[in-house]
């Protein structure tokens, strides 16, 4: 397959499957499931396309002529489409229980995932900023329609009003950088805004700083880093869990992949003025995260609360990148890949063991999981353990990466700070644990069902452990080295 | 000439904040977001023609097809709302974030 019909194929199927779905979505032959396993089957088979993409070096622009330059298709878009096929796959499998005892999807509802998954898989791929902003936008109005899904609920109602509203206010911020940086370099390419920076001296480019700062407002919005990230506990709340994991997890790593390729692409410029900046918006936002995690007492708010801390630790590798050879760059990848792949598996368990009721889980609520169904309690252990970085794990060899290639790039306070909150963080994950195992409970066993949803939570916990100790030497399985060589493949192809 | 449109949609902009920030009702807060785009479009065709490049334009038409996605969105978001409650108060909406469960 060549790459060009890789980069192809994979958001016409999206289209087209999405298209089909709306089209023959009325009739009575297409009922909610069959409406699910269109997008299941979709999402199967792009996926098995764009991962031919990943493994080698390559980079290329789709058809220059017709997208003026628009348009790359790279390892670093196609590790990332991979990604997000990957991840709304697992969500939307993981979410099959949940799916069939509520009656608030109907087929229309996986159109709306599948248009979100072509959004984000354009924004991997967008080399421009106005092409940025509208992939980020198709992919972030499906994504307010589906926190608002559940009409019967006013939660759901109001996380919805409240997403809209703040990330429509939000937007209009990148586009008046975008206008600023457009009126100083009479071009939104990013290559072109990268040659022109480096050209001129930085004194005569007031306009490039203010805009881009206006950018990085929108961005740090949706990654929900501290001062702009009052929005990511209520809505989470009030949408319903498997699109809580979709936003957790699929959404979150769309935009750091924007955000590394803008910053890869400017680097010097982003070194001298958004260091200091991103380095003071990690040390906040991860006390930040760190202080609305502790004081949760429903574990989907605090998994909501340490989804910020994790954009904290992101940011300490973004803030630590110096330039494409600094092992920073692709230790983002593998953190992003670690955090991604947790995130699912432990808002599907949420998802799995709530039946199909809005309620929150409260700690109390995992009481005696551990006797009554070990399956689930030992995957959703897994899960804590890989966010908290506990060794073994994939979270471990994720975090080990980020404090490392920090300390490497001087910012050893930086990863000082970072394994502090990591501390922290062990106190509010290991409180699952304790309730799981170590707290009487007078409840009799129940039956989850859904044998489909935990194959997948399984299978997530497999590969959480997987990544944590496996390498390719045993069984020819890919393990660390193999997902490292990926992440600097896909770095590297940023240059090429 | 240029400077004209850009202090007019510095000031259209500003108002659009104030709006957002200030107003209650919903239908107002989604005309001042209108305000912030309708901003940045006029700015964004006066800067094109200042320096004689097109792709503002174009720009420009994309941000409106944006902003009536925007739209329809905020349409079905007042239906919904109205619906619950029977009034678009913005501060009636505020069970997120009660700490009673």
């Amino acid at each position: 397959m060549t790459n060009t019909f890789i980069a192809l194929a994979v958001p016409a199927l999206l289209l087209l499957s999405a298209i089909f779905i709306l089209l023959f979505g009325f009739s009575s032959y297409y009922s909610k499931n069959r409406g699910y396993y269109i997008t299941l089957v979709t999402l199967f088979i792009t996926f098995c396309i764009s991962v031919n993409g990943v493994g080698d070096i390559h980079s290329a622009e789709v058809f220059p002529h017709i997208f003026n330059a628009m348009v790359v298709y790279d390892t670093f878009s196609a590790t990332f489409i991979s990604l997000f096929l990957l991840g709304g796959f697992l969500s939307l499998a993981i979410a099959k229980s949940f799916i069939d005892k509520t009656n608030f999807f109907v087929p229309e509802s996986f159109v709306l995932f599948l248009f979100s998954l072509f959004g984000m898989v354009v924004l991997t791929m967008a080399n421009e900023l106005l092409t940025a902003f509208i992939a980020l936008e198709i992919a972030s109005m499906a994504v307010y329609v589906l926190v608002g899904l559940n009409r019967e609920s006013l939660k759901a109602s109001e996380a919805f009003f409240k997403y809209l509203l703040l990330g429509s206010f939000s937007a209009s911020f990148y586009l008046l950088g975008m206008m600023l940086i457009y009126a100083q370099v009479k071009s939104t390419n990013l290559n072109v805004i990268a040659e022109y920076i480096l050209n001129n001296d930085l004194n005569s480019q007031l306009l490039i700083v203010a805009g881009s700062m206006l950018i990085m407002i929108t961005i740090m919005f949706k990654i929900a880093a501290v001062p702009f990230g009052a929005w990511v506990l209520d809505v989470y709340e009030g949408a319903s869990l498997p699109i809580t994991a979709y936003m957790a997890a699929v959404f979150k790593i769309s935009v750091f992949a924007f955000i590394i390729r803008m910053f890869l692409t400017n680097n010097d410029f982003v070194q001298l003025v958004f260091d200091p900046l991103i380095i003071l918006g990690a040390v906040i936002t991860m006390i930040g995260g760190s202080l609305l995690a502790v004081i949760q007492s429903s574990v989907k708010k605090m998994l909501a609360a340490s989804s910020v801390v994790h954009s904290g630790y992101m940011m300490i590798a973004l803030a630590s990148i110096e330039d494409i050879d600094s092992s920073a760059s692709s230790a983002i990848i593998f953190y992003l890949f670690s955090y991604f792949i947790s995130a699912i598996g432990a808002f599907g368990v949420l998802s799995y063991i709530s039946k199909g009721t809005d309620k929150l889980i409260s700690f109390d609520d995992l009481n005696g999981l551990g006797k009554n169904s070990p399956i689930i309690a030992v995957s959703l252990t897994i899960f804590m353990l890989s966010l908290a970085g506990f060794p073994s794990t994939i979270g471990f060899i994720g975090k080990f990466y980020i404090f490392t290639s920090a300390i490497e790039s001087g910012y050893t306070p930086l990863a000082l700070f970072g394994a502090i909150t990591a501390f922290i963080s062990i106190y509010y994950y290991f409180k699952v644990i304790v309730h799981l195992y170590f707290k009487e409970s007078t409840d009799v066993k129940v039956q989850y069902g859904y044998k489909v949803s935990l194959a997948f939570i399984m299978i997530s916990a497999f590969i959480v452990l997987w990544g944590g100790v496996g390498t390719s030497l045993i069984f020819n399985i890919p393990g660390i080295n193999a997902l490292n060589e990926l992440s600097k493949y896909a770095i590297q192809s940023l240059v090429f | 000439m240029l400077k004209a449109y850009m202090i007019l949609s510095i000031i259209l902009f500003s108002i659009g904040v104030i709006g957002l920030i200030s107003r209650r009702n919903i239908i107002v807060i989604y005309m001042s977001i209108e305000l912030l785009l309708n901003a940045v479009n006029l700015s964004l065709i006066a800067i094109s023609g200042d320096i004689g490049n097109a792709s503002g334009h174009v720009m420009s038409l994309m941000i409106i097809a944006i902003a009536a996605s925007e739209a329809a969105l905020f349409m079905s978001l007042f239906v919904v709302l109205f619906r619950k409650k029977g009034s678009l108060d913005a501060n009636i909406f505020d069970i997120l974030g009660n700490k009673d469960d």
